[in-house]
């Protein structure tokens, strides 16, 4: 049985509303299969006020163990650093928060927002908002860096806005079956089971990438989104293309650009005029490439892929 | 008797953080507060950015609603740059509007709302031993079936976006995707399954069709009495143990109703204006009156915002979105006779304060006004009518009772696409002000954006717990929610279910009601004029 307690800071609640939508294993069979006992969430849990104070009380005197506290949204410490703009049961969020992740076991953050700041975090960040152990890619965020769960490990990030459901109750389930060891995390926290291969990783336009046949408009059935509409799945890291999400897509493959959501930079170039849905370019070529690869060679590449590009790669090849 | 203060915090299953005062007297409530806790700053955060930045960031304001926040921002900028938006695209996005809504109908229902049934207070009704076995948290028999099945309708948002919640496939001039005939196929069977394992067997408790003949009150009762089936749906269930613990009588709100009306059709919305959205929109835009028991039509220059009791600094004048100076107050301590709250107090500038929602959409759906065409439904007016007006019973009833028209509005999108048709026409960029519209599961949502000098000069949403959860208004005039609460019964204070019931009723989403400022300087925003 694990004690878990989901707690939201600056949220939209995405990420609750994505787990909702968990296949493998649904959100009711983590319940009753899993032993997960959810100590309370705030779209699920029954207890308000004084109830709900009491409990989180309890948690934070070790009365009820906390085995897994998730945390979704920004911690919020607007107006200077007091937290008040987003009060929960009385007091300010990233108090309780302060609080609860002494006595976790582990502690989870779902999405950007905990991992990175997220959306709310962008300039000029009206709400002072920044992610549990990390700002954008400064590490330190509201715990500091130093920051260890009663396991002694840091804050396991699993970012993405939202994040996928399935990293969010696979996780889940790694830490009630004893796969803790199994986690492996990389320089941002994340789980590298999820977040080592790039999005691009089974992207059904990877042969239009390959032959540099780029998608020039929305609404098209054919080409590759990286070179004229700014998608970002090349550079980077996320499952999006090996685990679907709700079952049946992604955004690439369904003519939406990757946003790069589970990298500390979203949204990108803090979305200024000019860098919406358009790929940056230095004479031509895509001011980012692919990790890995230096200029000079993909100015090779590119040359050799044009000439050897097939006749059908401007065709609907994704056809009716 | 004394009058006992209860102070609610937080209110669970709301979207957000929401603080609730009550007053109580002789074990009713004689006054209330509501308080929106949480501000993170929406606006000012797209100040200066892309024009097109509005369709990434304002659907993460609400994870909920984000298809409906992607409508709203994409036909704010169709309307402003003129566009050209294509048939299928118009179905498109649709589509992604109508499966966000059946997914959210259920996922009300069961995981905010019904769960309150299993509370100990009802412990006496001759329901509640079936009411913990169907709707209890995580275990009940309907509550698994619910939660599982309504994940399926936004597997269509994500064959036609990529993924839900927060794609951004909908863009000026039309979709980012350009299906083909699998994706339609599949949206098909994804629907039936939806359909034949939790719409019909389990809510319903019979086919759609039987459910659309019920036109009248009269006619729905005779429905429940017709078969077992149907009375022991979860819709014939709950409607019979509703009414047995009293859900009917209480939780009543303003008296008057607005939605801005939503899914354009296909055929008469593809060069976008603002002015000829009343007259394009399939579901009809309205006000209704319960008072003067009339309809009218509904325009965006009717709105109203008011800070006198919320944390900006904007003086006690009503003003329109497009005018506000947006000043907040940085110590925001809670002043039940000042300042208390994030949301501000949002009304129509000659009938005052308005409930948003299901029940509104549904009560507007009952006139005789707006387009021979649009669609008409008198069932829960006549209800509204013969019942003695609104409560939590009905409001909850109208929030149901869409899922089966919006079936059907999906059921038309996939026969309506023409495959080789475009999907997206390219706009041209240029400066200018647009309006957009529509009706997210919980209420009436927009967007305001001007674009300047290529990038967002000033981007104001107003949603629909904007309406709903706003605390008191310049004339002391309570906002809906606190009008709700007043006179409903607190049987046990240290169980207050009865705020709940009401609060969740609503379908609040504290979440959505953002305002702008910039704290680091306090630099008023730039103002403009509607007219």
């Amino acid at each position: 049985m694990a004690n878990v307690l989901w707690l939201q800071g600056g949220a939209c609640s995405g990420n609750t509303i994505s787990f909702l939508n968990a296949e493998e294993p649904t959100l009711v069979d983590l319940i009753t299969d899993f032993g997960i006992n959810i100590l309370w969430h705030p779209s699920l849990g029954l207890e308000l006020g004084d109830d709900l104070q009491q409990l989180l009380q309890d948690c934070v005197s070790g009365k009820i163990p906390v085995d897994i506290l998730v945390f979704e949204g920004t911690v919020v410490n607007a107006p200077k650093g007091s937290g008040e703009w987003n009060r929960f049961a009385g007091r300010p969020m990233k108090d309780w928060l302060a609080d609860l992740s002494k006595v976790a076991a582990f502690v989870v953050a779902v999405g950007d927002c905990a991992t990175y700041g997220g959306i709310p975090a962008m300039e000029p960040n009206p709400s002072e908002s920044v992610g549990l152990q990390f700002l954008k890619r400064k590490e330190g965020g509201s715990l500091g860096t130093d920051y260890r769960s009663q396991a002694g490990l840091p804050v396991i990030n699993i970012p993405g806005c939202p994040a996928h459901p399935d990293w969010i109750s696979q996780i889940l389930v790694a830490v009630a079956t004893g796969r803790v060891g199994d986690i492996t995390l990389d320089e941002f926290h994340r789980p590298e089971t999820f977040f080592r291969s790039f999005t691009q990783t089974g992207c059904t336009r990877n042969m239009h990438f390959s032959y540099k046949a780029s998608t020039q408009d929305f609404g098209q059935r054919t080409g590759c989104l990286f070179y004229d509409m700014g998608c970002r799945g090349p550079m980077t890291h996320s499952s999006c293309n090996r685990i679907l999400w709700n079952r049946v897509s992604s955004k690439t493959r369904a003519g939406m650009p990757c946003l790069g959501c589970t990298e500390p930079e979203f949204p990108f170039h803090d979305l200024k005029p000019g860098t919406v849905f358009k790929t940056q370019t230095v004479m031509g070529v895509p001011k980012e490439l692919p990790p890995g690869i230096n200029k000079k060679d993909y100015a090779l590449l590119t040359v050799v892929a044009k000439d050897t590009s097939p006749s059908w790669a401007s065709d609907d090849f994704f056809t009716v | 008797m004394a009058v006992q203060k209860l102070e609610i915090s937080p209110v669970g299953r709301v979207e957000g953080d929401l603080d609730v005062r009550v007053d109580i007297e002789d074990g009713y409530v004689v006054n209330a507060w509501t308080k929106a806790e949480l501000f993170r700053g929406f606006e000012v955060i797209l100040r200066g950015k892309d024009p097109q930045a509005g369709l990434i960031v304002t659907p993460r304001i609400c994870g909920i609603c984000g298809a409906s926040h992607l409508s709203c921002a994409s036909w704010a900028l169709d309307t402003a740059w003129g566009t050209e938006v294509p048939r299928n695209a118009i179905l498109a996005r649709n589509l992604g509007q109508l499966v966000e809504t059946i997914q959210s109908h259920p996922r009300h229902f069961y995981a905010l709302y019904a769960i309150d049934l299993t509370n100990k207070k009802y412990k006496n009704s001759p329901f509640y031993e079936e009411a913990c076995k169907r709707f209890s948290a995580f275990t009940g028999t309907s509550y698994e079936i619910a939660i599982t099945t309504s994940a399926k309708p936004v597997e269509l948002y994500a064959l036609f976006g990529g993924q839900w919640p927060h794609s951004s496939y909908m863009v000026p001039g039309g979709v980012m995707c350009a299906p083909t005939l699998t994706d339609v196929t599949r949206g098909w069977g994804i629907m039936e399954y939806f359909r034949t394992n939790w719409l019909e067997p389990v809510w319903l408790g019979c086919s759609l069709e039987r459910y659309e003949q019920i036109q009248t009150y009269e006619d729905f009762l005779e429905w429940l009495d017709e078969s077992p089936n149907h009375a022991n749906s979860d819709l014939g269930f709950y409607w019979r143990m509703g009414l047995d613990i009293g859900l009917d009588k209480y939780g009543a709100g303003p008296g008057k109703y607005l939605t801005w009306g939503y899914l354009p059709h296909e055929d008469k919305y593809q060069k976008p204006t603002i002015e000829g959205r009343n007259a394009a929109v399939i579901m009809k835009g309205g006000v209704y009156d319960s008072f003067t028991d009339t309809h009218q039509m509904v325009d965006h220059t009717f709105t109203r915002e008011n800070t006198s009791h919320a944390w900006y600094e904007e003086g006690t004048a009503d003003v329109h979105p497009f005018d506000r100076t947006t000043v907040p107050k940085e110590i925001n301590t809670g002043d039940y006779e000042g300042k208390y709250s994030w949301s501000t107090a949002v009304s129509h500038k000659d009938l005052g304060r308005m409930e948003v929602g299901s029940l509104a959409r549904q009560l507007v759906a009952g006139g005789k006004h707006g387009e021979s065409w649009q669609h008409y439904d008198g069932l829960v007016l006549d209800m509204f009518k013969k019942m003695g007006g609104p409560s939590i019973h009905l409001r909850e009833f109208a929030r149901m009772h869409e899922s089966v028209k919006l079936y059907r509005e999906v059921e038309r999108c996939l026969r309506e696409f023409k495959l080789n048709d475009p999907w997206y026409i390219k706009p041209t960029e240029k400066d200018g002000r647009g309006w957009g519209g529509t009706e997210a599961s919980r209420g009436a949502l927009c967007h305001w954006v001007e674009v300047e000098g290529g990038k967002i000069k000033n981007y104001q949403v107003i949603a629909p717990t904007t309406w709903n959860v706003g605390p008191r208004d310049g004339n002391h005039t309570r906002g809906p929610i606190e009008d709700a609460l007043i006179g409903i019964p607190i049987e046990d204070p240290t169980n207050p279910v009865e705020v709940g019931h009401v609060a969740r009723s609503f379908d609040s989403c504290l979440v959505c009601t953002v305002h702008a400022h910039d704290a680091k300087t306090g630099k008023e925003l730039a103002r403009f004029r509607t007219n």
